[in-house]
C-alpha cells in the first residue's frame, strides 16, 4: 500500500496540470510556446487546456501572452518563476515521498 | 443550473463553462507517487522529442555534402595537378554546392519545424546565429573574388575552401559558446585543427583532409549528439 500525498502543491497535484507544468518545464527559461503548439503535444482540446492554463495562471504558475504575429492574433504560454519553482518543489516532494530522508 | 451559479468565483461565463465540461477525470491526482513521478518522466520526454530536433538531421547532411564533395574536388584536383579520377572539370564544385544548400535546407527545414511557435531568447539566439553564417559567407565571397583572379588556379581553390572551412570552424565554436555545447565546441576546434594541417599540406592534400576528416568529423558528432540527447531524457 502507498502512502496517501496530502502535502502536495494542490495545482499541480492533478494529472493534467502535472502534464501541462512538465511540458513547459522543458522550454528554456525565457521562451514560450503558442498555445496550439502546446495543444498538440499534450494532445488535450483547446477547452480542456484553458481551464487548466487559467487555474495554472490563477496560482501564478503560468504566464499567458496574447500578442500578435503579423496580423494573426498569438497566446504564447511560458512557465512563470514561481512556477518552475513549484514544479521543481512539487517532483522533489514526490521523490522524498518515495524515498524518505534516513535521517527523519 | 447555468454556468454562472455553478461557479460564483468564476468571472467568465459561456466559454468556461463550455471548457468546464472538457476538464473530467484528469482533474484527478496521480495514483501514487511512482505514477506521478512517471507522469512527469513520460511527458518531459515526449515534450522534448517534439521540441529538440533529431540532431543527426542537423549535422549529417553536412558531413555527406562535404565526404562527398571535398572527396571529388580531391579526385578531380589531386596534389601536384594530378587527376585520379578524370571528372568534367566543373562538375565536383557543381556537386559540393547543390549538396551545401540541400544540406542547409534541411537543417533550416528540421529547426524551424522542431523550434516553430516556441518564441522567445532561444528563436533570436538562432536567428542571429543564422544571420552570422549568411552574413559571414557574403563578405568572405566578395572578398575572395575580387582576389583570386590574380592566384593560380590550385592557389585561389585553396584559398577559397580554407578560408569557407576556417570560417565554419569558427562559426561552430560561436555557437558552442551560444548553446553550451561542448560537443560543438570540440567539432568546431577539429575542423580548424584540421583545416590548418591540410592548408600546410597544399592543395589536393586539404580537399583529401576536410573530405575524410572533416565530414568524418561532422558525421561523428552528430552521432554522438544523437546519443547524448537520447541519453538525458
Amino acid at each position: 500500500m502507498t502512502a496517501p500525498l496530502p502535502e502536495l502543491d494542490p495545482v499541480i497535484h492533478a494529472q493534467a496540470r502535472l502534464r501541462v507544468v512538465a511540458t513547459l518545464s522543458t522550454l528554456r527559461e525565457g521562451d514560450r510556446i503558442t498555445f496550439p503548439r502546446l495543444q498538440e503535444i499534450l494532445g488535450m482540446t483547446a477547452g480542456n487546456l484553458s481551464v487548466h492554463l487559467r487555474k495554472l495562471e490563477d496560482a501564478g504558475y503560468v504566464e499567458v501572452t496574447k500578442t500578435h504575429h503579423g496580423r494573426t492574433p498569438a497566446t504564447l504560454v511560458q512557465l512563470s518563476r514561481r512556477g518552475r519553482l513549484a514544479f521543481e518543489e512539487y517532483t522533489a516532494a514526490v521523490r522524498a515521498l518515495l524515498d524518505p530522508p534516513a535521517a527523519t | 443550473m447555468t454556468p454562472e451559479d455553478r461557479d460564483p468565483a468564476d468571472r467568465d461565463t459561456a466559454d468556461r463553462g463550455a471548457a468546464d465540461r472538457g476538464a473530467g477525470s484528469d482533474d484527478l491526482p496521480p495514483s501514487d507517487p511512482v505514477a506521478a513521478l512517471n507522469l512527469i518522466r513520460q511527458q518531459r520526454a515526449e515534450a522534448l522529442r517534439r521540441i529538440q530536433p533529431d540532431p543527426r538531421w542537423i549535422y549529417w547532411p553536412w558531413g555527406v555534402a562535404w565526404l562527398v564533395g571535398f572527396g571529388l574536388l580531391f579526385l578531380r584536383f589531386g596534389p601536384d595537378q594530378r587527376v585520379f579520377v578524370d571528372l568534367p572539370s566543373w562538375l565536383p564544385l557543381a556537386v559540393l554546392y547543390a549538396l551545401l544548400i540541400a544540406a542547409g535546407t534541411v537543417t533550416s527545414l528540421v529547426g524551424s519545424r522542431s523550434y516553430g511557435q516556441v518564441v522567445g531568447d532561444s528563436s533570436r539566439r538562432g536567428a542571429w546565429y543564422g544571420a552570422a553564417w549568411l552574413l559571414g559567407y557574403v563578405s568572405l565571397g566578395v572578398t575572395l573574388s575580387r582576389v583570386t583572379g590574380a592566384l593560380p588556379v590550385d592557389r585561389a581553390g585553396l584559398l577559397w575552401s580554407a578560408s569557407a572551412v576556417g570560417l565554419t570552424g569558427v562559426l561552430h565554436i560561436a555557437g558552442a559558446a551560444i548553446w553550451l555545447d561542448r560537443n560543438l565546441y570540440l567539432l568546431g576546434v577539429w575542423i580548424i585543427a584540421v583545416n590548418v594541417l591540410g592548408v600546410i599540406a597544399g592543395p589536393g592534400w586539404q580537399a583529401l583532409l576536410i573530405a575524410l576528416a572533416g565530414g568524418g568529423g561532422i558525421l561523428v558528432a552528430g552521432a554522438i549528439a544523437r546519443l547524448r540527447q537520447r541519453r538525458s531524457r
